[in-house]
C-alpha cells in the first residue's frame, strides 16, 4: 500500500515537469529560424495558392501560443497529430519503435550480461594483469567516437563484403524462409550492435569495478574477513549486494536510452530506427513528430527513474526505512 | 633518452601521414576523358512502334530481344516517399516512384524531346483542340480495361476539381479559365483550351488514374483524398498502368516494385515486357552511404558527384560497371543583383538608394559579369565536371538559344564599362561611384551548401579585382529565402533554381514581372503600379506570346528573344551547369543513355545479360 502511494506521488510530481519540458521544447523549435516551407517557396512550379494552403494546414499562420495550445489539447487526448507530410505521427513511430527496441535491447542485454561480471572480476583481480588489460581495452572503447567507429566498420564491410552495408533487411527478405529471415536480420545487426556494445560495455564495466572496489575496501567487509567468513560468502553475499545498488540507478537511465540512445549509430548504418526519423524531423522542423519524440524521451526518463527507485526500495532496506 | 625516442617516433609517423595526404593525384586527364564521352552514346535509341495484334494496340520495342528475370536496384536519397498517390506528391521522390506505376497519355522522346504517345495510341493538336486516341485492349494491372472514362475522370474530377497537389491545375489555368475535357467515344478524348496554349501538350504526360479505384476516394472529399494511397496502403490495393506495380514498401529501407503482367509494351518476339522481375529503390540517408552501397555491390546504378567521378573512372577499368556522362543538368546556378527600387511598408527603401543606382545600371551588371572567371570555377569547384553557362535556359533545353556566344573573363572590358558609367578608382585601387560613394555591398548565399559557398569566395575575389568591396555572408537557407521572397533587403545573392529542358513556360514565375520568384525585381503580391522596366515588359510579352503560339519554330523565336534580353541585361549572371554523371553495372543491356531521360528512361526494355 505504502509503495503504491509513493508511486502515485511520484507520478503526480512528474506532471508539472512534463508541462515545462513540453513548453520549452515547443517554443525553442518554433522560434528557431527553420521554415518548413522554404523548399516549396523556392520551387518555380509551386503557386502562391498552394503555399497559402500549406501554411494554413500546418497552422503556421497562428501565434505560437495558440499553436502550443492546440498541440497540448490533442496530446492530452492521446492524439499525436500529423507530420508535415500529412501522415499520422503515431503510425510513423509505430513503424520505427520495434526496430530501435530490437537494437537497443540486444545491446543492453549483452552489456549487462558481460559488463557486470567483468567489472566484478576486474575488482577482484585489482592491479593484476587481467585488470590492467581490461582497463586498457575499456579506455579504448570509451575513447572512440561512436560515429567514427561505425564508419570504420562500414568501410570494413565494403572491403571484405562479409557484412551488408547498413539497413536491417535485404531486398529479397520477403522470399526467405522464417529461419532465413532471422539469419538475415542477425547478419544486419552485427555491426551496429558491435559499435554500441563496445561503447556502453566500457562505461558499465568501469562503473561496476569502481563500486566493487569501494565496497571491498569498507569496514564491514574487513570485519567479515576478520570474522572468518569464506571469501565466496563475503563477496557474493555481502559485497556484491551493496555494490549493485548504484548500478540499479544506472539501469533507470539505460531504460530511458532504450528509445533514444542510438541516433548517431543508426544514422551511419542507415538503420530504420527512431533516431534517424527524429533527426530528419528536426532538420525539417516537423513539430508534431519532434514533440512526440521529445515527450516520449521525457516520459521514458521519468519512468526509468521511477522503476530504479522502486527496485532500490526492494533491494535496499535502508532506503525502505527512511523513505516509506 | 627513452622519451626522446618516443617523440622522434611520433614525429616520423605524423610526417609519414602528412606526406601521404600531401600527395596530389592529377585527375584532370580523367576529367576530360569523361567529358569527351558526352556525345558518344546518344541518338541511337530505336524508337518504339505501335502494332496491333488481334485488335489489341501494343507498343512494340525495337531494341534487341533480351532475357526475362532479375532485378535492378536503384536508390533514392532522403527519407523516402511520402505518398504513392501521383496526384498528391509534392516532392521529387514521391513523384518518381508514383510515375513508375502510372503511365501518362504522352511521354517525352528521350533524344529529341518531342511529346510522343505512350498510354495513348496517337494524338493530334489543332489550335486549341487536342484529340487523344487510346489503345484498344490495354488493361489496368487488375485486368479492367483502360478507357476514355478513366482519362476524363482523371482530368475533370481529380485535377480540375482541385484534389491533391493543385500545381498541374494551376499551370493550365488560362485567364482564369480551365480547359474542357470531353469523351468522344470509349477510346477518344478531346481537350479544348480556352486559348491556344502550347505548354498544355506537356501536361498530357500527367498520370492517368483508374476510375474504379479513385472514384470512391474522390467522393469522400479532399481531406480523405490527401491520405488516399499513402505509404501505409497495402500494396495489393494499387491498380496501375505502368511497367511495374508496388510489391513492398519498408519504411526507411526500400520500395520494391514487381512487373505488371498486363503492361502494353511488347518486344520484337511479341512477348510482354518488362524484362525485369523487380525494380528496387533503396532509401539511403546520404550520398556517402549510397557510394558505399554501390561499391559493396548492393546498388546497380548511382548518380556521381565531384571527386567520386575521378575515383569511379579509375575503378571502372577493373570493375563491372561503366561510367556515363549524361550531359549538363537542368539546374542553373547564378549570381543576381537586387534591382528593387521600391519602399517597404515602413517607408524605407528595400535597397539603399546609392546601391540602387549601381544595380540598375546595365554597365555595372555587365562589368560584374565580365569580371567573373567561370572557367576557374568549373575547374576548381566542380572538379572540371561542369559547363560554363551564359543563358537563361539550361544547356540541355530544346529551346536553348545557340546564337549567344560564351566568353572568358575580361577585366579590361569590365573596367571600361565601369568608366563609362562614371565609376573611378583611387590610388589604392578602390572603386567609387560618380558621387564618391565607395562601392561596397553584401553577397549572400545559403550556408551549408559548400558548392555555393565556394562560388561566393571566388566571386568575391573576382569582384575585388575591380576594386569593389564584397562582404560575403553565407546565411541560413530559410533566412535567405525570406529575404528573397518577403523582405527584399539584399544586395547580391548566389542561388540556384531547377528548370525544365522541355518547357520554358515553367519559368514564368521567375521571369514574368508579377511572378512569385521574380526575385531580381520582386513585387509584393497584389502590386498594382506598373513600374516595369522596358525589358521586363518585353519579357512579359514574350512569355505570353510564347505560351499562345503552338508551333515549335514560332515559339522558339519568342524564347530566343527572351534569352537574348536576359543575356544582355544580366538580371541573373549564370555561372555553370554541373554535368550529370552516372554509373551502372555492365550486366544490364539495352541501356540507351540520353540527356533528357537518363539511363533508365526505357526501363521496360532493360534486361540482364546472362
Amino acid at each position: 500500500m505504502q509503495i503504491l502511494k509513493y508511486i502515485l506521488k511520484r507520478i503526480l510530481q512528474s506532471i508539472p515537469l512534463l508541462i515545462i519540458v513540453s513548453l520549452i521544447s515547443f517554443f525553442i523549435i518554433r522560434l528557431s529560424p527553420v521554415d518548413p516551407l522554404a523548399e516549396l517557396r523556392l520551387n518555380p512550379s509551386v503557386s502562391q495558392e498552394t503555399l497559402q494552403k500549406e501554411t494554413e494546414r500546418l497552422g503556421l499562420d497562428k501565434p505560437i501560443i495558440v499553436q502550443y495550445g492546440k498541440w497540448a489539447k490533442s496530446f492530452i487526448k492521446g492524439d499525436l497529430g500529423i507530420t508535415s507530410n500529412g501522415e499520422k505521427v503515431s503510425t510513423k513511430l509505430k513503424e520505427r519503435i520495434p526496430n530501435t527496441l530490437l537494437l537497443t535491447s540486444i545491446v543492453i542485454l549483452l552489456t549487462w550480461l558481460t559488463g557486470v561480471p567483468l567489472g566484478i572480476a576486474a575488482a577482484l583481480n585489482w592491479k593484476m594483469p587481467f585488470d590492467r588489460i581490461l582497463t586498457v581495452l575499456t579506455s579504448i572503447g570509451m575513447a572512440i567516437p561512436s560515429f567514427f567507429f561505425a564508419v570504420l566498420l562500414l568501410i570494413f564491410a565494403v572491403k571484405t563484403g562479409w557484412f551488408p552495408i547498413g539497413g536491417l533487411t535485404s531486398s529479397d527478405f520477403l522470399e526467405k524462409s522464417l529461419f532465413g529471415q532471422v539469419l538475415d536480420i542477425t547478419h544486419h545487426l552485427v555491426l551496429p550492435v558491435t559499435v554500441l556494445y563496445t561503447l556502453s560495455l566500457a562505461g558499465l564495466q568501469r562503473q561496476m569495478r569502481a563500486n566493487m572496489l569501494d565496497v571491498l575496501d569498507s569496514d564491514y567487509v574487513k570485519f567479515a574477513r576478520a570474522k572468518g567468513l569464506s571469501e565466496f560468502e563475503i563477496i557474493y553475499k555481502h559485497a556484491l549486494r551493496n555494490a549493485v545498488n548504484p548500478m540499479i540507478t544506472l539501469l533507470g537511465f539505460e531504460f530511458a536510452g532504450l528509445l533514444s540512445g542510438a541516433a548517431l549509430t543508426e544514422y551511419v548504418f542507415q538503420y530504420p530506427g527512431l533516431g534517424r526519423l527524429i533527426l530528419e524531423a528536426v532538420m525539417r522542423s516537423d513539430i508534431n513528430l519532434v514533440m512526440a519524440s521529445l515527450m516520449m524521451g521525457a516520459i521514458m526518463l521519468i519512468l526509468g527513474n521511477l522503476i530504479a527507485d522502486i527496485l532500490l526500495i526492494i533491494t535496499d532496506p535502508r532506503i525502505r526505512r527512511s523513505n516509506v | 633518452m627513452k622519451r626522446a625516442g618516443y617523440v622522434v617516433l611520433v614525429i616520423v609517423l605524423v610526417a609519414l601521414l602528412c606526406s601521404s595526404c600531401l600527395h596530389i593525384d592529377k585527375p584532370e586527364s580523367v576529367m576530360t576523358d569523361v567529358k569527351k564521352e558526352v556525345q558518344q552514346d546518344f541518338g541511337d535509341y530505336p524508337a518504339q512502334k505501335n502494332v496491333t495484334i488481334d485488335g489489341e494496340d501494343f507498343l512494340q520495342s525495337q531494341a534487341p530481344i533480351g532475357r526475362f528475370g532479375g532485378s535492378l536496384v536503384a536508390s533514392t536519397i532522403g527519407e523516402g516517399p511520402k505518398t504513392f498517390n501521383p496526384f498528391n506528391s509534392k516532392d521529387n521522390i514521391s513523384s518518381l516512384l508514383s510515375e513508375v506505376m502510372y503511365d501518362g497519355l504522352l511521354t517525352t522522346q528521350p533524344v529529341t524531346g518531342e511529346p510522343i504517345p505512350k498510354l495513348a495510341k496517337s494524338f493530334s493538336v489543332n489550335g486549341r483542340e487536342y484529340i487523344v486516341k487510346l489503345r484498344h485492349g490495354v488493361k489496368w494491372s487488375d485486368g479492367k480495361p483502360i478507357t476514355a472514362d478513366d482519362v476524363v475522370f482523371t482530368w475533370q474530377n481529380i485535377i480540375f476539381d482541385g484534389f491533391g497537389n493543385t500545381s498541374t491545375r494551376d499551370s493550365v489555368v488560362i485567364d482564369g479559365k480551365l480547359p474542357i475535357v470531353r469523351e468522344i467515344d470509349d477510346y477518344t478524348v478531346q481537350f479544348v483550351t480556352p486559348k491556344p496554349f502550347a505548354p498544355f501538350v506537356r501536361m498530357l504526360s500527367t498520370p492517368i488514374a483508374p476510375k474504379h479505384v479513385f472514384e470512391p476516394a474522390v467522393k469522400k472529399g479532399r481531406e480523405y483524398f490527401d491520405t488516399f494511397l499513402s505509404t501505409n496502403t497495402p500494396p495489393e490495393q494499387f491498380v496501375t498502368s505502368g511497367a511495374f506495380r508496388l510489391k513492398e514498401y519498408v519504411p526507411a529501407q526500400r520500395v520494391v516494385f514487381e512487373r505488371n503482367p498486363n503492361y502494353y509494351v511488347i518486344n520484337k518476339a511479341d512477348q510482354k515486357l518488362p524484362y525485369l522481375d523487380k525494380l528496387v529503390y533503396l532509401i539511403v540517408g546520404d550520398i556517402n552511404n549510397e557510394v558505399l552501397k554501390f561499391e559493396g555491390g548492393e546498388l546497380d546504378i548511382i548518380g556521381l558527384q565531384g571527386a567520386n567521378v575521378a575515383r569511379f573512372k579509375e575503378l571502372e577499368k577493373h570493375s563491372n560497371f561503366k561510367v556515363y556522362n549524361l550531359g549538363p543538368s537542368t539546374g542553373t546556378m547564378f549570381l543576381s543583383m537586387n534591382l528593387n527600387n521600391r519602399r517597404n511598408d515602413k517607408g524605407k527603401f528595400n535597397v539603399l538608394p546609392k546601391k540602387q543606382k549601381w544595380f540598375q545600371d546595365k554597365n555595372f551588371r555587365q562589368a560584374v559579369d565580365y569580371a567573373i572567371d567561370r572557367d576557374n570555377m568549373v575547374f576548381n569547384i566542380a572538379n572540371g565536371l561542369a559547363e560554363p553557362l551564359f543563358t537563361a535556359e539550361s544547356l540541355n533545353s530544346i529551346f536553348l538559344n545557340k546564337d549567344l556566344p560564351s566568353y572568358e573573363k575580361n577585366i579590361a572590358k569590365s573596367k571600361e564599362l565601369l568608366k563609362k558609367s562614371g565609376f573611378y578608382t583611387d590610388k589604392k585601387g578602390r572603386l567609387y561611384d560618380e558621387e564618391g560613394n565607395r562601392v561596397e555591398f553584401d553577397l549572400y548565399t545559403n550556408a551549408g551548401n559548400t558548392e555555393r559557398e565556394a562560388i561566393g569566395v571566388m566571386v568575391k575575389q573576382d569582384l575585388e579585382d575591380l576594386g569593389m568591396k564584397v562582404n560575403f555572408k553565407p546565411i541560413e537557407f530559410n533566412t535567405l529565402v525570406n529575404k528573397l521572397v518577403n523582405t527584399y533587403d539584399w544586395d547580391m545573392v548566389i542561388m540556384g533554381l531547377t528548370g525544365s529542358p522541355l518547357e520554358p513556360n515553367g519559368g514564368k514565375n521567375v521571369w514574368m514581372s508579377d511572378g512569385t520568384l521574380h526575385m531580381f525585381n520582386q513585387r509584393p503580391a497584389g502590386y498594382k503600379k506598373d513600374d516595369r522596366l522596358d525589358w521586363e515588359k518585353r519579357i512579359d510579352d514574350l512569355y505570353v506570346q510564347g505560351a499562345l503560339a503552338t508551333d515549335f519554330k514560332d515559339r522558339k523565336k519568342f524564347y530566343d528573344e527572351y534569352q537574348k534580353i536576359a543575356y544582355e541585361e544580366k538580371p541573373f549572371i549564370y555561372i555553370y551547369s554541373p554535368l550529370m554523371i552516372s554509373a551502372m553495372r555492365t550486366k544490364f543491356k539495352n541501356v540507351y543513355p540520353s540527356m533528357l531521360g537518363g539511363l533508365t528512361h526505357n526501363i521496360e526494355e532493360i534486361y540482364i545479360e546472362k
